[in-house]
């Protein structure tokens, strides 16, 4: 079959092309859109990459990226949705969804795709240029993503999420809250009913344009066929799921392969105290100084040997036993027996590497999802999370020796590793499963809930219950007028009598 | 690992048997736990059964069930209430007494006891698999075709709203009329308010065993696992939770070439092909009057009939229509010049003609039948006939029109391809969730934290409570400063008018 695919760029696209290269040698023909500018997306691939121009440089985006990231280090954002409408990463956003509009500025390329009929779209929800390339051509789809921004994974999937034990996301609670909590978790619920819409205003406006009708992020969600998400429930916290929406966490996790000679020789070196593997993520290049010399005298003071994976500059403090080096296979030093601990940003990449290979962590979360995942490991027992803007070098090396030293976090891991590769089929075969369903069956029409076509009310039953209502109250009053007639036929007599009596002695 | 089974008699037994039997090979201790009463359970098996001394005899169970069965052919009996006040209510009280029996046989828990089992796989159906799994605090796996009233709500927390999820009997689709959405929301409420009296017997047993009064929302809620056997081409897409686990369609194989006499049959049916006809394995008898109409419109079509029926021959019954005490349902459907199904749709048969392609004609009698024929006439694979309104033109009708009219092949067609195109065998599946709760000793890590909640916290009641008091405070005090405001800007003339005029006084 023939498979248009809508990727987004960083971190986002590694799995997703781990999706579509399994793709290709089941015979489907893929045809990737892609922006000029960017990061990941750029690079050699073995299937028809269709790129259009965008109006802004490689340079505008790294600085976009990069005032949001400095801003991380500075400032940390408050918990919940709102502050991102608020937040430096609007400019980032903008960006990106502005890709959209150039997209479909590029005639040839829309016609191209009209012409190549394909039988389904493959896209990543977060830029929304997927979702409105698959209205605007009527295509079914299939969202790859590691969670939905907002409320839009209830509204597009008709998922329940009862805010009294489903946390928000970005608001780094669990799925025990207490009063206090479960209050500020549907505040949040509220706020994003009411602030979301205009979070993805630029979006939507765009989308409008094309599709030359007004729509909102709910029409563009909805007629996703397959959700395909990045988590399972060893990270997730158990809450109620659709029929159509598919976990397959932990897809990145591979049998490791042996380390280069160059890491296997610093692993070796290690001794008997092991390495600890530390990484933010291919997305953070810069560390502010000071906080770098901070990390930098931290990890001089344990015995174990660090890999630091740095591209910024090196802090003049840096101990002997931290090795800067620009790349690491962290699967593969994360396989390694020798491996003791892992300091992650906490990305769900990171943490399902972690998870896979069962190496306790110490999180040090960013942005974005990455609370809420350091905030689930946490509660597991499986690591620890420390605060960036906060921490001191005292409390980066407490938070190490805690996870390497009790033997507690480490079970915790291990435990989680088990239930994490204990499941009947593999999550990329089960991901390439799904995509080749709805194209074999041009979308999946009869897992699509019949609440999609009821309005709120009708969804909550209020006009049942309404109605309901309506007649115990007329039947209750209808007894009470009744009674009351019947009482005055009864005893109303004498009470007539005194009244005219009265108006005579008047 | 060792596993404990606690089965239902029945049709529900084969598939689950099919489990076990897997389970078995693959190196499994396992110990069933049957009544020496049972229609099926008591066949010669593979591995360890444990029989239980029941005070029921054989009669005792044959006349409940033909009770109830026979009035299934005088009475249509729609909704959970009346299926499980009336007629059902002796069988299953006969059910539940099994319970009793169980463990009034000290024996038998001492050594279930010793046996120190990894974990329970269980039908719900009669409820004594969730008292053993409680009583002896075994991690559990249900396995059904549905839970019954709204303990699938409140066992797994799974939500269900009622404007979109037909109630199970209810005969609703997933696309309901205002009026029909009335009627699913009063059952709804109907359900919570009357199914604990119904299984009452069931729960006093309970409470009698763990000596600590419980309710059947405590029985259930410690089941680690959920199976079902549908999924969405039958079922209608609806919320699930994490530990709930779709296997329809697990009894539907590869058809087997037929026995020689079922081949001359086929063989000698010509163009026209067959139709497979069996009310399942529980109908024995179909009242006289009703066994001449079925037979008469089944001897004016030109296909063969095979017909499956152990009771009385109807003397009107037509050449064309071969009466044996058997078929091998899967096989015969599974044959290319297979025309038509006539089913009670027992989820067994529905699967068995889904998997194979084969249009339906559905007499649905009691439980679970009403739905699944519903929601394959929804998708126009098939006709329900109302058995007790029906008459031998309509089952001609009916007949013809699933033969003859090529959308009812197409859909079934669709559904079929639907229903086989998964990731993984619904056997394979069960197998694998089966040794998982076992390995891992039940599965917390997806116990939702819902149960955990009280219902007024789980719908956010108190929140909003909370909220709400708040709101109308702050808009309390604004009013009530407001009027304070005005009342000294306009209100000094106000009140120099009143002392004035009381002074005039």
């Amino acid at each position: 079959g023939k498979l248009l695919v809508v990727p987004m760029d960083g971190s986002h696209w590694f799995t997703m092309q781990m999706v579509v290269e399994k793709l290709l040698p089941k015979g489907h023909e893929v045809v990737v859109v892609v922006p000029e500018v960017s990061w990941q997306l750029g690079k050699p691939l073995n299937f028809t990459v269709k790129t259009y121009s965008v109006s802004h440089t490689q340079e505008d985006l790294n600085r976009e990226f990069k005032f949001f990231i400095d801003s991380q280090w500075k400032t940390q954002q408050e918990s919940g949705v709102l502050p991102l409408l608020t937040s430096p990463a609007q400019g980032f956003f903008e960006l990106l969804f502005s890709h959209c509009r150039s997209l479909f500025k590029d005639k040839k390329l829309v016609e191209y795709l009209k012409q190549s009929s394909f039988d389904a779209v493959f896209l990543d929800p977060f830029d929304v240029c997927g979702l409105t390339v698959a209205k605007y051509f009527s295509l079914p789809s299939v969202v790859f993503s590691r969670g939905i921004f907002c409320h839009y994974l209830e509204e597009g999937s008709q998922c329940p999420s009862p805010p009294s034990y489903v946390p928000r996301p970005i608001l780094k609670l669990t799925d025990t809250m207490t009063f206090k909590e479960r209050v500020w978790n549907l505040l949040s619920y509220m706020g994003e009913h009411a602030f979301c819409p205009s979070f993805f205003k630029t979006a939507t406006d765009i989308a409008s344009e094309v599709l030359q009708t007004p729509v909102t992020m709910t029409d563009l969600f909805s007629p996703v066929s397959v959700w395909l998400l990045r988590t399972d429930f060893t990270l997730e916290l158990p809450r109620p799921v659709m029929p159509n929406v598919i976990h397959i966490g932990g897809i990145n996790c591979h049998q490791r392969k042996p380390v280069s000679k160059e890491f296997e020789a610093y692993v070796n070196a290690s001794g008997e105290h092991g390495i600890v593997v530390f990484s933010l993520g291919s997305m953070v290049s810069e560390i502010p100084e000071k906080k770098a010399m901070e990390i930098a005298e931290a990890l001089g003071r344990i015995p174990q040997t660090l890999l630091w994976r740095y591209t910024g500059t090196r802090p003049s403090n840096l101990a002997k036993n931290t090795i800067l080096v620009k790349w690491l296979p962290q699967n593969d030093l994360l396989g390694h027996p020798k491996a003791r601990a892992f300091i992650t940003h906490s990305g769900s990449h990171g943490i399902y590497e972690g998870i896979c290979n069962g190496v306790p962590m110490v999180m040090m979360p960013l942005f974005g999802d990455q609370m809420d995942n350091a905030k689930r490991m946490e509660t597991r027992g499986a690591g620890v999370t420390l605060n960036v803007l906060e921490m001191t070098a005292d409390d980066l090396e407490n938070a190490l020796k805690t996870v390497i030293n009790n033997k507690s976090y480490k079970e915790n891991i291990m435990r989680l590793s088990s239930l994490h590769k204990d499941r009947p089929i593999e999550p990329l075969d089960l991901a390439v499963f799904w995509v080749e369903y709805v194209m074999r069956h041009k979308g999946a029409p009869h897992l699509r809930p019949a609440a999609h076509d009821l309005t709120w009310y009708q969804y909550h039953s209020l006009d049942v219950i309404g109605f309901l209502l309506a007649i115990v109250l007329t039947v209750v009053f209808i007894v009470y007028k009744s009674c009351a007639y019947g009482c005055r036929k009864c005893f109303g007599g004498k009470g007539r009598v005194k009244k005219s009596h009265k108006s005579k002695t008047h």
